[in-house]
């Protein structure tokens, strides 16, 4: 762009408002040199010269002479090497803001709004001519977003107006979000000496924290945020519930009966003097299961898992007979056929009555037999016969979902099954894919004694067939 | 509790402090007030009543007029310190520090530094400051900026009686060179002043004197009132503003600033000596530096122009930081954008 400038109406002294062209000594499209007289300017007080600050052409003439008073600031005409464009000369003047707004005022010209100073977004950079002070950046950002930099005051040395002035006024009003005046305990009462910090006295009062004896560890012993957080119980343990009371929690005190003192003697005696281990398995239970629902058409009985199992348990410990044995003092007795006890949940505490022979016995029988013993136990009335002996035991807790757990063996037993629930678990498939299946947990407790691992391993192993290969329990 | 004005805390806690302890001594230019003249001993009285009362209690070997020489008086007091005493020594007007400011920074500054921390210079310089009195500007200036920034000095601005009582017993008690800086236009403000005869302010720890959550407000000295003022006319519109009064210069409590600056993201120092490397933008720098994430708008310092100090009265007070520029750097902050 060619070099354009404006001439204004100057400015003599801090009185001067106005003044009136009186006279142009140069003319539209004349060549003028430095220090050349351009016009006559008339005041209220005195009539002077003006001459050329620099070497140009007039090249507009929007003043005439002998015309109206013009403010300080008015465009008079303007300036501009010969080289300049008519169109960019039109383009300089339609784009020129006075620095005075009294000019715009007395030119009739619409008020400006006050502030943001956001003309219409303009896709190409409007020339801005005025003679305030301003930054170049502040001056291109104005021109680059259209400001009015009538509406700007200037926050720079001397009124100038900076970059940051202009951003501002291009910004939509800020409504900040209030949050007032805090409440917050005294400083140092005077006489006591606690000085925490501001930020330590609000979090005190917010939290209801008496800094009272709080020691700082801030600067100089001062009470910091992180004294008063220390102090601030955990929301966890606080929220909005009310605050716990204790209630009487006096226990109701009940004398061991008859079958609880013999319960508690037996099972001490047995986890104090025998050296327990424990074995674990799991077995798929699928085909046990499909096959019981067959067999107990076929048998016409109802028979349980649990008598499964302890048929199971007794095949296995017939052809293990290292585990079907009793223990008595350093003696081992070995027994050829398998009376196994079932641990019963009476209302008098925990039995084990025996189903003997249960290796013998077929499903139906065996199923028969612990239904007796069950119903005698629940009655109470399960006689001495019915429970001496047995040479293993098994205890079943998976009806009341119970995955696994280790039982404690019954003397003078060697072993003893605990029997978990029956869960569907995920198992990888030939081919990387994946099925569920039911499986059910087994622990094997064995009395070290008599019993070693291997030999309950081995065990553990047949009883585990049986249950996956359900058919061989009624060869 | 007992009300006093300003100069009276001053007077009464360094006769508490004269009675405690033997090695309190007092010197400057008229601080007997009357020496000489046809009514002898305190018949006139200092220029600002702050050792009224003291010659008469403690005597001529402890309450010691000085020839008028800065140097000589603060030259002394160095010596006294050095020799095992407390010396209180006045200066009349801060602004005549300029000819003992090689006592003051080279020496009693700089004497536990030199002598590898076996010497210790307990002395406390007391002297008056600030402009709005219409006495121009070689008797109008703050020279707290000055100070601040040199190492070795201690620079304490009261605002309170109160603080007078807690901050000079403070000062006297130090075993290091302590700058007093009493406010002309506080001398005359009463309030209420602790009886507790062990009431000490430590240094470095700033007063909230107001609470509020939108912008802090950082000053000392006679401005802190103004601030005040600012922050309960504002309080009404919903506006709240933490005043911080920053009691001791050096040490700095730049975590009660910095705090409350984390909550309220604006800041305003207000202080009376002009901006160029000044307190106020010293603290200015420190917030932008250390909580610049939590500012919500530029921190804005309100100090006089960077000016002598004027003599007439209305330049003056269009010189000096008032409760309006106060406000509309507050509101300046709350609508930027």
């Amino acid at each position: 762009m060619a070099d354009i400038r404006p001439f204004c109406m100057p400015k003599w002294g801090i009185e001067m408002t106005e003044g009136v062209l009186a006279e142009w000594q140069v003319a539209q499209g004349d060549a003028f040199k430095r220090g050349q007289t351009l016009c006559l300017i008339e005041t209220a007080k005195i009539t002077n010269e003006v001459e050329a600050e620099y070497d140009a052409v007039v090249r507009r003439v929007l003043v005439p002479a002998g015309g109206e008073a013009q403010p300080v600031g008015a465009l008079l005409a303007v300036f501009a090497e010969a080289g300049a464009s008519e169109d960019e000369i039109d383009a300089f003047v339609a784009g020129f803001r006075p620095a005075d707004t009294a000019v715009a005022a007395k030119a009739g010209a619409p008020t400006p709004t006050p502030s943001p100073a956001l003309a219409p977004a303009r896709a190409e950079p409007v020339k801005i001519v005025t003679n305030r002070p301003i930054s170049p950046e502040a001056l291109k950002l104005a021109e680059m977003e259209g400001a009015d930099l009538s509406t700007i005051e200037g926050s720079g040395r001397g009124g100038r107006i900076t970059y940051q002035d202009v951003q501002q006024a291009l910004r939509p009003e800020a409504r900040p979000a209030l949050r007032g005046t805090a409440l917050l305990p005294d400083e140092a009462p005077h006489g006591s000496a606690v000085f925490a910090s501001p930020l330590a006295r609000r979090l005190a009062a917010l939290h209801g924290v008496d800094l009272a004896g709080v020691k700082g560890t801030g600067a100089r012993g001062r009470i910091s945020k992180g004294d008063v957080l220390a102090l601030v119980p955990s929301p966890a343990a606080g929220g909005a519930a009310a605050p716990f009371v204790p209630v009487d929690n006096r226990p109701q005190i009940v004398p061991f009966d008859g079958v609880r003192k013999v319960v508690a003697r037996r099972l001490t005696e047995a986890k104090q003097q025998i050296p327990h281990f424990y074995l674990r398995v799991t077995a798929a239970a699928d085909a046990l299961i499909a096959l019981r629902k067959t067999a107990n058409l076929v048998l016409g009985c109802k028979a349980s898992i649990n008598d499964y199992l302890v048929k199971a348990s007794a095949l296995a410990l017939v052809r293990h007979p290292e585990v079907n044995v009793q223990v008595h003092g350093e003696t081992i007795h070995r027994f050829p056929h398998a009376d196994v006890a079932i641990a019963v949940a009476s209302p008098k505490g925990l039995v084990t009555p025996i189903v003997r022979q249960a290796d013998r016995l077929r499903i139906d029988q065996l199923a028969g037999e612990t239904r007796r013993l069950i119903d005698k136990a629940a009655a109470g009335r399960l006689s001495m016969d019915d429970m001496d002996g047995g040479t293993f035991s098994v205890s079943n807790l998976g009806m009341m979902g119970v995955e696994e757990f280790d039982a404690i063996i019954n003397p003078p037993q060697a072993a003893i099954l605990a029997v978990g629930a029956v869960t569907r678990q995920p198992v990888e498939l030939p081919g990387g894919d994946f099925a569920f299946e039911s499986r059910i947990a087994l622990t094997l407790s064995v009395d070290h004694r008599a019993i070693d691992g291997a030999a309950g391993a081995q065990f553990l192993a047949t009883l585990k067939g049986l249950i996956e290969e359900p058919e061989q329990l009624f060869v | 509790m007992a009300k006093m004005m300003y100069r009276d805390a001053v007077v009464s806690t360094i006769a508490e402090e004269m009675e405690r302890d033997a090695n309190v001594v007092v010197l400057g230019e008229d601080v007997v007030g009357g020496m000489g003249t046809a009514g002898g001993p305190e018949a006139i009285g200092g220029i600002w009543s702050t050792s009224t009362g003291l010659y008469g209690k403690f005597g001529k070997d402890r309450v010691i007029d000085t020839p008028i020489s800065e140097s000589a008086i603060i030259g002394a007091a160095s010596g006294l310190a050095l020799a095992g005493k407390r010396p209180i020594a006045e200066l009349m007007f801060a602004d005549f520090i300029g000819v003992s400011l090689d006592q003051i920074w080279n020496q009693m500054g700089k004497f536990r530094y030199m002598f590898g921390g076996k010497t210790r210079c307990p002395a406390v310089i007391r002297m008056a400051y600030g402009a709005g009195y219409n006495a121009a500007a070689q008797h109008s200036q703050s020279v707290h900026q000055m100070l601040t920034g040199m190492p070795g000095l201690k620079v304490v601005m009261p605002s309170t009686p109160a603080d007078v009582k807690g901050l000079l017993r403070a000062a006297i008690r130090d075993d290091d060179p302590v700058i007093f800086l009493e406010h002309k236009a506080l001398y005359g403000v009463t309030g209420e002043v602790p009886d507790d005869p062990d009431f000490v302010i430590p240094f470095g720890h700033a007063r909230l004197s107001r609470a509020g959550e939108d912008v802090t407000i950082v000053s000392s000295g006679l401005l802190l009132g103004f601030c005040e003022q600012v922050a309960d006319k504002l309080a009404a519109e919903g506006i709240g503003c933490d005043v911080i009064d920053l009691r001791s210069t050096s040490p700095l409590d730049e975590e009660a600033i910095l705090d409350s600056v984390e909550v309220t993201g604006r800041l305003v120092v207000v202080d009376e000596a002009p901006p160029r490397c000044s307190l106020a933008t010293d603290i200015c720098a420190l917030v932008a530096n250390k909580a610049f994430a939590s500012l919500k708008a530029p921190p804005q310092a309100v100090t006089p122009p960077h000016t002598p100090v004027p003599f007439a009265r209305e330049l003056e007070s269009a010189y000096l930081p008032s409760a309006d520029k106060i406000e509309a750097a507050v509101r300046k902050l709350l609508a930027w954008r």
